[in-house]
C-alpha cells in the first residue's frame, strides 16, 4: 500500500548549533494524520528518522496522497477547517514516545501543492519540545502538479543557549581605558600638525588674509 | 522620532520636591489581624496589632493610621506566635528557632532580642506561649503523654534552669485549649467525656476534672472546645459553641450567659464593675449584633448592645476590647472587630464605627483601570452628532436645545460660586486629559474595590465570600464610552471548595451587579477570554472553555460572532501547552484542539511553567520598524499571538535550566527559544511590541539577571504595508537579538509603561525587594547598546550591569513594603502612563517616559507670557501709529 515516495535529506549548517547540544542520539518521528483513515482516528502519513540529533540529517519517508486523501482534504477546505497531524517522537531516552499535535488550514495546504515545513525543536538535553507543521508558500497549486506527493522540508531547530552578561570584555575595556589614562601623556605619538592644527590654522589664515591685502601696494609700486 | 531620541538621552525622570504627593499617593496596610491589644500603658493611645502578613504595627486609636510598622520575613521565619504588652511590646516570631523581641511601644524601636531553639523540632509547631509576671512561658504538649513547660526571664532570656515535665496522659490533639495558665482538654470515651484542666505554672500538679455532661448534652455534642477571642484576662473557653466556662479558684464555673449564635465571637473583658462577656455575630435578619452581659450577675448591659442592619461585617470577631469609666460615670468602650473580609473596625459603645481599615488591600491579586463616563452634557453633545437622520429643522432644534442646556449649566455654575465647587468631591466624569480613572482591585479574600485613582479613596466595595481568587482574571467588557450603556466589568474566578467557575459582573463606576450578576457555574474552567468583536450593545462576549472542552459564550447571542478565535491552555506542572481553535458550527461554538507542545520535553521531565505571558489585548504598535543610522529600516516582528513561556526544570548536566520559548498561540509554532544553564526562573516578565524581557536567578554567579529578546523581520517587510498578520500562513522565522544584563537589586515585579497610542517610549518598571520602583528605559536593555541609534545619536555604552539609579526611582523616599505587582494603564494624554504598585502597600503615580511633551510644565509662567504677549501687541500697534505719523510728516516735506 505505502511506497517510498519522497526522500529529502536536509543538511543544515550545523556548526553554529552543534555546541548547544549536550547530548547526541537517534530520533524517530512518526507522523500520523486524520484523513482517509477509515474507522480509526489517526493513521500513518510517514516517518522521519535521524541517526544523530547533532548532525541533523533526516530521512523523510511519506506516503503519496491518493484521490481519497485529496477529496477529504477538499471537504475540510470547504468548511475552512484544519488538517491535523499527530506526531510521536521516540528516542533512545524516550522509548515510550511523546506525542505532539499540529494543524494547518486544509485550504492552504491544498493551495500550496501539499508542501509544508516541519520544525522540530530540541532542548540541549536532546528532548524534543515541539513538532510543528506549517504550510510553505509554494506557487504550485495542486491541480497543476503531476503527482500528489507531499513536499516536506524538515528542520531540526535547537534551543540555543542564551547570552550571559558580558563581564569579561567589559573589564578588559575598563583595563584598557585605565592603561590609556596612565600612559596618556607619554603615548601621544600623533604628528606635530595633528596635535597643534587648531593653533596653526588661525595663524595661517591670518597670514593669508594679511598677505592678501599686502600685494596691492606692491602691485601699485610695480607700475 | 527626533523628539523621542532627544528625550532618551536626557534621562532624569525624577521629580522636584514640591511635586511630592501631587500626583502620587501611598497607602500602608498591615494585613489581616492575628493578634491585637490596646496599649493602655503608654500615654499616646494606640492599638498594637500583629497580622497574618507577619507585620507588627501600632495603629492610632483616633484615626486608625499606622503609627509605626515592622514588616517581618514573609516566610514562616516571620510568623508572629505571640503578642503581649507589658511595659514593652513583646513578640515571639519565627518557627523553631524562635525570636523573642521587645519593642518600645511609643516609637517601635527594638529594645532587646534573644533567640530560642527547641530540641524537639517535630512537635515545635504545637508550642504555646504566654507572658506572666515578667516571665515568658513556653509550653509544648506531647499529646497523650506529658506537657513540657519552660520559663524564661522576659528581657534577658535567662532560663529558670529546668524544664518541668508535667504528666498529662489525658491530652488529645485538637480537643485541647490553652487559657493561660490553664490547659484544658476534653478527654475520655465518647458519651462519657471529661473536662480536664490543669494550671501548668503551679508547682504541684493539680487536676480539675468534671464530667462534660454537667455542662452540655453529651449526645448532641460535637462542637468541641475553643478559647474565647480577644486578649482575655480571665481563663475561659467555650464548649460546643454554646456554653462559656471559666476557671475560677481552681474550679470550673459555667456562666449563666449562653452563646447567642453558633458563629458568634465571644470575648471576656475586664471592666470597672467586674468582667463582662462580649459577643458579636452577623445575624441574617438583624444585621450586625453585639451584646454584653455581666459575668457575675448574667444581666445584660444595655448601653453596649448593638444591632445595626446597615453594618455589613461578615464573620465578625472581637479582636480586643477595652472599657473604662469616664469622669461622668459613663461607660467608654472601644472594641476592635476584625471581619471575615479582612477589614478592621474600631467600634465604640452604641455601635458607632470610629474608623475602618480595609486590610484586604494588602493582598491585591488583580487590577483593572476603568475609564470614567463622560458627563451628561458631553454625552448629549455626542449623541447630537451621532444622529444622522432627520430633517434640517430637527437638527436645528436639537442644536438650540443643547445650546440652551449648556447655557443653563453655565448659569448654575456661576450661581453656585467657585469656592463651593472646590470643596465638593470631583464628580465621576471623564476629565479633559483622561487622567481620572477608577481602579478596580480584586483582593485575595474575595473583596472587590473601586478606587478613585487621583485620591486613592475607596468608592465602592463588594464582598463575595465564595470567590477563590487563585488565577482570577478581570475583563473590561464595555467601557463607559458607549452611553446609554453602562460600563461592564467581569471578574472570572473560582468557587471556594469546588473550584468551579464563578463569574461576577458589575458596573465598575458604581459597584453594582449588572448583566450576568453573580453566576455560579457547575463546571471547572480551563481558560477564558474576551471576544474581540463587540455585539450590537457594544458588549464584548466572554468565552469560557471548561474542563470537558466545551465552550460557553456569554451572552449566548454573541456565539455567531466567534470567528478566527484561538485559545491555549498551559498546564503549570507538566509544561504541556495545548491550542484550540474556536469554531461556530451554526448552533454553538466548538473548541477543536489544533496543537500540542511539551515545553519540558515530556510530562515526566519535571519542567514547570513559571510564566505564560502574551501581549496586552488591544495593544497598539506605533511604528512598524526602526530607523538605523544608515537610514535603512529594520522591521519589527509584531505577532499579536505571540506568547512567552518561561519554564524551569532539572537538567542532568547543568543542575537546573530555564528555557524561554516564544510560541505562536494560534498555530502552535515556536518562534524563538533560548535556555539558561544553572539558573532558576523568576515569575516576572514583560512582553510588548517586538520585545520581551524576563528575569531569572543565576545560580552560578548568585545574582539576578534580566534577559531581553528583540524580534525583527529584517530589512525587508514580509507583508505589504497595512496587510493583516496571519499566524497560519507565516512559516518564516524572525531574527532574534538577545542580550542579558546583571541587576543589582532583587526584583519582585516587572511591567512596562503603557500609553494611549504607543507614540511615547516604553520604559520597563521594576519593583525591588528594597521597596523601590525603578524606571528603566528600554535603550538600556537593548541588544544593540553601545552602537549608534537613529539620527546618529549614540546609545548608552555597553555595560554588563544595568544601572538602577536613585533618580530613576519613582517612589523617591516612600519605601514600599513587599511590592508584588506593577500595573500600568494609559491615560488620555499620550505622554502619560498611570502606574499602580500593589503589595503590602499601594502606591500610585504617573510617569511620562518621554517627558510631558504634550503638557505644559507645572511651573509654567503664565503671567510672564501674558505680559510679553500684551507688550508685543502694544508695541505693534504703537509702532504702527508712529510709522503712519512719520509717513505723514515725510509726505508734507
Amino acid at each position: 500500500m505505502y511506497f517510498q515516495s519522497f526522500v529529502v535529506i536536509s543538511l543544515l549548517v550545523l556548526f553554529n548549533y552543534a555546541a548547544c547540544i549536550d547530548y547526541d542520539g537517534w530520533l524517530n518521528i512518526k507522523i500520523e494524520h486524520t484523513i482517509n483513515c477509515g474507522s480509526e482516528k489517526y493513521c500513518s502519513r510517514g516517518n522521519i528518522a535521524l541517526k544523530s540529533i547533532r548532525a541533523g540529517a533526516a530521512v523523510i519517508d511519506q506516503i503519496q496522497f491518493n484521490k481519497q486523501h485529496i477529496d477529504e482534504l477538499k471537504t475540510l477546505a470547504d468548511i475552512d477547517s484544519f488538517y491535523t497531524i499527530r506526531s510521536l517522537v521516540t528516542s533512545a531516552d524516550n522509548s515510550k514516545g511523546t506525542e505532539f499535535y499540529s494543524s494547518v488550514k486544509a485550504k492552504a495546504f491544498l493551495d500550496n501543492g501539499l508542501s509544508d515545513v516541519i520544525n522540530a525543536w530540541v532542548l540541549p538535553n536532546g528532548a524534543v519540545i515541539a513538532v510543528s507543521f506549517q504550510v510553505t508558500n509554494s506557487s504550485q497549486p495542486l491541480p497543476n502538479r503531476a503527482s500528489n506527493k507531499i513536499n516536506s522540508n524538515f528542520y531540526l531547530r535547537y534551543v540555543e543557549q542564551a547570552p550571559v552578561p558580558d563581564t569579561a570584555t567589559y573589564i578588559q575595556k575598563l583595563e584598557r581605558e585605565r592603561e590609556a589614562r596612565e600612559k596618556g601623556d607619554v603615548k601621544d605619538n600623533k604628528s606635530f600638525l595633528a596635535k597643534y592644527w587648531m593653533y596653526i590654522v588661525p595663524i595661517a589664515i591670518f597670514v593669508m588674509i594679511s598677505g592678501a591685502s599686502n600685494p596691492e601696494p606692491a602691485a601699485q609700486g610695480g607700475r | 522620532m527626533r523628539l523621542n531620541t532627544k528625550t532618551l538621552i536626557n534621562l532624569s525622570v525624577c521629580i522636584y520636591e514640591d511635586q511630592i504627593g501631587k500626583f502620587d499617593w501611598r497607602q500602608t496596610y498591615v494585613g489581616r489581624i492575628k493578634f491585637s491589644q490596646f496599649d493602655t500603658v503608654s500615654t499616646a493611645k494606640k492599638i498594637i496589632v500583629a497580622t497574618e502578613e507577619n507585620v507588627l504595627a501600632a495603629l492610632n486609636l483616633k484615626t486608625g493610621q499606622v503609627v509605626w510598622r515592622h514588616v517581618f520575613e514573609s516566610a514562616s521565619t516571620g510568623n508572629i506566635q505571640l503578642l503581649a504588652i507589658t511595659d514593652k511590646v513583646v513578640t515571639v516570631s519565627g518557627s523553631n528557632p524562635y525570636l523573642v523581641r521587645g519593642w518600645d511601644s511609643a516609637t517601635g524601636v527594638l529594645q532587646w532580642e534573644w533567640s530560642l531553639s527547641l530540641e524537639n523540632d517535630e512537635q515545635a509547631d504545637f508550642s504555646e506561649w504566654w507572658v506572666q509576671n515578667d516571665l515568658l512561658i513556653h509550653m509544648l504538649p506531647v499529646f497523650g503523654s506529658h506537657l513540657e513547660v519552660s520559663m524564661y526571664h522576659l528581657a534577658s532570656g535567662q532560663n529558670r534552669g529546668y524544664t518541668s515535665k508535667l504528666p498529662a496522659s489525658w491530652t488529645r490533639e485538637s480537643t485541647c485549649v490553652l487559657t493561660p495558665p490553664y490547659y484544658t482538654c476534653i478527654s475520655g470515651e465518647r458519651g462519657s467525656e471529661n473536662l480536664i484542666s490543669m494550671d501548668v505554672t503551679s508547682q504541684a500538679v493539680q487536676l480539675i476534672t468534671r464530667p462534660l455532661s454537667e455542662y452540655v448534652n453529651v449526645e448532641t455534642y460535637d462542637g468541641g472546645i475553643g478559647a474565647v477571642d480577644g486578649s482575655s484576662v480571665i481563663p475561659a473557653f467555650t464548649v460546643d459553641d454554646k456554653k462559656i466556662i471559666m476557671i475560677k479558684n481552681n474550679k470550673f464555673e459555667m456562666l449563666t450567659t449562653n452563646v447567642g449564635d453558633a458563629l458568634a465571637s465571644v470575648a471576656l473583658i475586664d471592666m470597672a464593675n467586674g468582667p463582662v462577656v462580649l459577643q458579636a455575630w452577623m445575624d441574617d435578619n438583624q444585621g450586625f449584633t453585639m451584646t454584653a452581659h455581666s459575668v457575675a450577675t448574667g444581666a445584660e448591659l444595655p448601653e453596649l448592645r448593638v444591632t445595626d442592619r446597615n453594618l455589613k461585617i461578615p464573620d465578625p470577631e472581637v479582636s480586643s476590647a477595652v472599657c473604662t469609666k469616664s469622669n461622668r460615670e459613663q461607660l467608654v468602650c472601644r472594641v476592635l472587630i476584625s471581619s471575615g473580609d479582612d477589614s478592621v473596625h474600631l467600634m465604640q459603645q452604641g455601635g458607632r464605627v470610629l474608623w475602618s481599615r480595609e486590610e484586604a488591600l494588602a493582598n491585591v491579586v488583580a487590577v483593572e483601570f476603568v475609564e470614567l463616563p463622560v458627563s451628561d452634557l458631553d454625552a448629549a453633545i455626542e449623541s447630537e452628532f451621532d444622529q444622522k437622520e432627520g430633517s434640517i429643522w430637527a437638527a436645528f432644534s436639537r442644536r438650540l436645545q443643547t445650546q440652551f442646556t449648556q447655557l443653563q449649566t453655565l448659569v448654575q455654575s456661576i450661581q453656585r460660586g467657585e469656592g463651593l465647587e472646590e470643596d465638593a468631591p470631583s464628580a465621576l466624569v471623564r476629565d479633559y486629559f483622561g487622567l481620572h480613572k477608577i481602579i478596580v482591585l480584586v483582593t485575595d479574600v474575595g473583596k472587590i474595590f473601586g478606587m478613585d485613582n487621583l485620591s486613592g479613596a475607596i468608592l465602592w466595595q463588594y464582598y463575595e465570600a465564595d470567590l477563590d481568587t487563585e488565577g482570577v482574571v478581570v475583563f473590561t467588557r464595555r467601557t463607559a464610552r458607549h452611553p446609554p450603556h453602562d460600563a461592564y466589568l467581569t471578574v472570572v474566578g473560582k468557587q471556594e471548595g469546588t473550584g468551579n467557575g464563578l463569574i461576577i459582573s458589575l458596573n465598575p463606576i458604581t459597584g453594582t451587579l449588572i448583566g450576568e450578576r453573580l453566576l455560579k457555574l457547575d463546571v471547572q474552567l480551563l481558560q477564558c477570554t474576551l471576544l474581540h468583536r463587540p455585539d450590537n450593545e457594544k458588549l464584548h462576549a466572554l468565552i469560557l472553555l471548561d474542563k470537558e472542552e466545551n465552550v460557553q459564550v456569554l451572552p449566548r447571542s454573541a456565539a455567531p460572532l466567534v470567528e478566527n478565535m484561538f485559545m491555549y491552555v498551559a498546564e503549570r506542572n507538566t509544561a504541556r501547552v495545548q491550542g484550540y481553535a474556536l469554531v461556530f458550527n451554526g448552533q454553538q461554538v466548538e473548541a477543536i484542539r489544533t496543537w500540542l507542545v511539551q515545553l519540558g520535553g515530556s510530562a515526566g521531565a519535571g519542567h514547570r511553567i513559571v510564566v505564560a505571558l502574551g501581549k496586552a489585548p488591544g495593544e497598539r504598535v506605533h511604528s512598524p520598524g526602526r530607523v538605523l543610522p544608515d537610514r535603512s529600516v529594520l522591521y519589527k516582528y509584531v505577532n499579536p499571538n505571540l506568547v512567552l513561556f518561561l519554564t524551569e526544570g532539572p537538567d542532568p548536566l547543568h543542575k537546573d535550566i530555564v528555557v524561554a520559548t516564544c510560541v505562536d498561540a494560534a498555530s502552535g509554532a515556536i518562534v524563538a527559544a533560548q535556555s539558561h544553564r544553572r539558573a532558576r526562573a523568576l515569575p516576572h516578565a514583560v512582553h510588548t511590541e517586538h520585545y520581551l524581557a524576563y528575569l531569572y536567578y543565576n545560580d552560578k554567579h548568585r545574582r539576578t539577571e534580566i534577559a531581553t529578546l528583540e524580534l525583527y523581520e529584517g530589512k525587508t517587510r514580509w507583508l505589504p504595508a497595512g496587510a493583516a498578520f496571519s499566524s497560519l500562513s507565516s512559516e518564516r522565522a524572525p531574527s532574534v537579538e538577545r542580550q542579558a544584563f546583571i541587576l543589582s537589586g532583587a526584583p519582585t515585579a516587572a511591567a512596562t509603561t503603557v500609553t494611549e497610542r504607543s507614540l511615547t517610549d516604553k520604559h520597563v518598571l521594576l519593583a525591588l525587594s528594597s521597596g523601590a520602583v525603578v524606571e528603566v528605559p528600554w535603550v538600556y536593555l537593548e541588544a544593540r547598546r553601545g552602537g549608534a541609534g537613529e539620527d546618529g545619536v549614540v546609545l548608552p555604552a555597553h555595560a554588563p550591569e544595568l544601572p538602577l539609579g536613585g533618580d530613576a526611582r519613582l517612589n523617591y523616599n516612600r519605601t514600599l513594603a513587599r511590592p508584588a505587582h506593577i500595573h500600568a494603564a494609559p491615560a488620555g494624554l499620550e505622554s502619560t502612563s498611570l502606574v499602580l504598585t500593589t503589595g503590602l502597600d499601594l502606591f500610585y503615580t504617573r510617569v511620562a517616559p518621554s517627558k510631558t511633551f504634550d503638557l505644559l510644565k507645572d511651573d509654567f509662567d503664565y503671567y510672564l507670557i501674558t505680559v510679553v504677549l500684551a507688550g508685543l501687541i502694544l508695541a505693534t500697534y504703537s509702532t504702527k501709529y508712529f510709522a503712519s505719523r512719520k509717513m505723514l510728516k515725510q509726505a508734507w516735506k
